[in-house]
């Protein structure tokens, strides 16, 4: 079995993409309008959606960026994953409902879309437009550069394509993601997401089980040999500290219902009582496949700490390389397709809503109207989006040696502090203003990107993206309690009072 | 006062404690220091020497954050869906969630004072509470909006209303423009 390792995992893998691509050619035939390719014409039910929802959440970010992440500093980004409850709470508590409401009585296709209904400011509009365009290429530029790396790790161990390029991997990888992507948008989209959310779960829950075994011990010996070797990376602050930690429980905890990929499937069930069921099937898949960012991470620092494994080139490399030295062949083919599962259960999602912004809401914010022929042009702007960013994954790579988590913290961090406010406060609180969503934006940018492209590192390891989601809520609330309450149209306010 | 208020409140406390923290001084290695010869790795060092010039701001941090989280939450349902028995079971929830995080902190503060800890579940025992304790206290408010869905969340008037809206605006003109 193990001289057929490379082949079965290769061959895994190949099958899991030939699903995607069939997916894609299957979903094209249901795509017949824009709205078909940007919200499924709202019509999809509880399981497609809470498997959406929990695997575009988790992404390469969590499946690769996660594992490098323990690997590289112990139980910190820990927090990032078990802030889930809190976080899918709020958004089915504050915003499933609101949105699906607005969704419905304004035939909306987009978050921005939503964000004109209740406070009719194209301003608004156009910011969140912009917000998730830019937080857009850096979260799928993490994705894409995740995918590469994952691939290149499983060509490496074949004869004729051992050294392949990261280059070539990010094209092939993007190849693919167009491929299904353009074809099938959001139905596309949301299908694969069930298969890649099952592989998930499957993944998790079987790495776990391989990781507590690596040592005889199992996690006790685990945990031994890491507080022998100074114990802050095992206890629950890790090597960062605590305000890492707890800033990142808060943004990643409370700005999990700003997260447009997130947010804008919650527009896409047929019926909100579903809510009842999406969110347990969601909280507990996703806790089911986070399982694998802990174990794999911890087993794999405590064998390099405790000697008994090589140091990895690269702290993303973790989850790879666990899968090539410990996994059964078998397991390591499930997972290696769980690993590209939640990469692109993730892009799709960006792709989608990116591709929505350009064709549809900026046209709309400046001009009154969207582009013409919109399902055309949203393919277009597909390909082009993918491009832009796998260009942007590729100079993060060679030019800021970034990793994968921190830039996925990066896109997670712009997009909670822009929209949480905004999206999470607004759909509840009829007197916040068009001034304060727009203030709350624009602040929220402006520390975000400075912060990231001054490479500001600011002190206790607090996260940027949390100054900024602080900053942005304050200033959303202070300023709309300032002004005097506008009145909401007949609609939106009856919306609100259920 | 109205949960917006609370919301504020706690977002100017969480953000009065952060200022304190970033005008403290900051002890070397306070956000881990890199491994003397393994790449990519970094080790904590001393744990309390790190809090050394904040003291406990870490734990009031939390609490003011388990409070906005749980006054947002409040927010979520209708003002006069909010009867007695939503009352008590938020705070309820908040109770347990302010008590595993102190028994996670104190936990930590224990280990930091004697180097020593017990193994739970194959992890020391604040890790152990974090990996349990703090993802368990919040999913106890996801169980509440499935056990209490049709109360709070989507009672059957407000579907009715919803419908009745619906039907409404289909045979009038739209009211805006999306």
């Amino acid at each position: 079995m193990e001289e057929m390792r490379q082949p079965i995992i290769l061959g895994s893998v190949l099958v899991y993409l030939l699903v995607c691509i069939l997916v894609g050619l299957w979903a094209m035939r249901r795509t017949k309008s824009a709205g078909d390719f940007f919200v499924a014409g709202r019509g999809l039910g509880p399981v497609i959606i809470s498997m959406a929802v929990f695997s575009s959440t988790l992404s390469g970010f969590g499946f690769v960026g996660g594992p490098g992440l323990v690997y590289a500093t112990g139980m910190t980004s820990i927090w990032m994953a078990v802030c889930s409850a809190l976080g899918y709470a709020t958004g089915f508590y504050l915003v499933s409902k609101r949105i699906r409401m607005v969704a419905e009585v304004r035939d909306t296709m987009s978050l921005p879309d939503v964000v004109f209904a209740r406070y009719g400011s194209e301003a608004a509009r156009l910011l969140t437009a912009g917000t998730i365009l830019l937080g857009v290429l850096g979260y799928l530029a993490t994705q894409i550069l995740a995918m590469a790396l994952v691939l290149q790790t499983l060509f490496a161990g074949t004869e004729t394509f051992a050294h392949i390029s990261l280059f070539a991997c990010v094209i092939i990888s993007t190849l693919v993601l167009v491929f299904y992507c353009v074809t099938g948008g959001i139905i596309a989209s949301v299908y694969t997401d069930l298969v890649q959310g099952i592989v998930m779960i499957i993944s998790g829950a079987l790495v776990v089980y391989t990781a507590a075994n690596v040592f005889d011990g199992g996690l006790a010996e685990v945990s031994t040999i890491l507080l022998a070797q100074g114990g802050e990376d095992i206890m629950p602050f890790g090597t960062l500290g605590t305000m890492a930690a707890l800033t990142w429980f808060f943004l990643f905890g409370l700005g999990l219902a700003g997260q447009p990929h997130l947010v804008t499937k919650m527009m896409m069930n047929r019926r909100i009582s579903d809510n009842r069921i999406i969110l347990p099937m969601t909280v507990l898949g996703y806790v089911v496949a986070a399982m694998l960012w802990l174990s794999v991470g911890i087993v794999m620092r405590a064998l390099v700490l405790g000697d008994v494994g090589m140091p990895l080139a690269s702290a993303d490399q973790a989850a790879p390389a666990f899968l090539t030295s410990y996994a059964h062949p078998l397991l390591a083919g499930v997972v290696f397709a769980g690993l590209f599962a939640a990469i692109m259960s993730t892009a799709d999602s960006f792709l989608n809503i990116g591709a929505a912004a350009i064709v549809h809401d900026i046209p709309k914010s400046l001009r009154g109207r969207s582009l013409g022929s919109e399902l055309f042009w949203a393919r277009v702007a597909t390909v082009g989006l993918a491009a832009v960013a796998a260009a942007f994954a590729l100079y993060s790579f060679y030019e800021n040696g970034e990793l994968v988590a921190l830039l996925g913290a990066f896109g997670w961090g712009t997009f909670a502090a822009a929209l949480v406010p905004v999206v999470m406060i607004g759909l509840n609180w009829k007197g916040a203003t068009p001034r304060g969503a727009v203030a709350a934006i624009s602040a929220s940018l402006i520390i975000n990107f400075t912060v990231e492209l001054m490479q500001i590192k600011v002190p206790y390891g607090i996260s940027a993206g949390f100054l900024a989601m602080l900053t942005s809520m304050i200033l959303f609330i202070g300023i709309s309690l300032m002004e005097r309450e506008k009145k909401l149209p007949a609609d939106i306010d009856r919306v609100m009072d259920l | 006062m109205k949960p917006i208020h609370f919301v504020f409140l706690w977002l100017l406390a969480s953000a009065a404690i952060t200022g304190y923290i970033l005008m403290s001084d900051v002890p070397s290695g306070a956000a881990g220091m890199a491994h003397e010869s393994i790449a990519e790795l970094k080790v904590g060092g001393d744990g309390a020497a790190r809090l050394a010039t904040i003291g406990r701001a870490p734990f009031y941090f939390q609490i003011s954050t388990i409070f906005l989280g749980v006054s947002l939450l409040y927010m979520g349902v209708s003002e006069h869906r909010r009867d007695r028995r939503f009352r008590v079971l938020m705070a309820g929830g908040t109770v347990f969630a302010l008590f595993v995080w102190y028994k996670l902190y104190t936990g930590y503060e224990a280990y930091l004072a004697t180097g020593e800890t017990d193994l739970v579940f194959g992890f020391p025992v604040p890790t152990a509470w974090l990996l349990g304790g703090v993802w368990g206290s919040f999913f106890v408010f996801d169980l509440m909006f499935v056990v209490f869905f049709r109360d709070y969340f989507w009672p059957a008037e407000d579907e009715a209303a919803f419908e009745a809206l619906v039907a409404e605006l289909k045979t009038k003109p739209k009211a805006g423009d999306a």
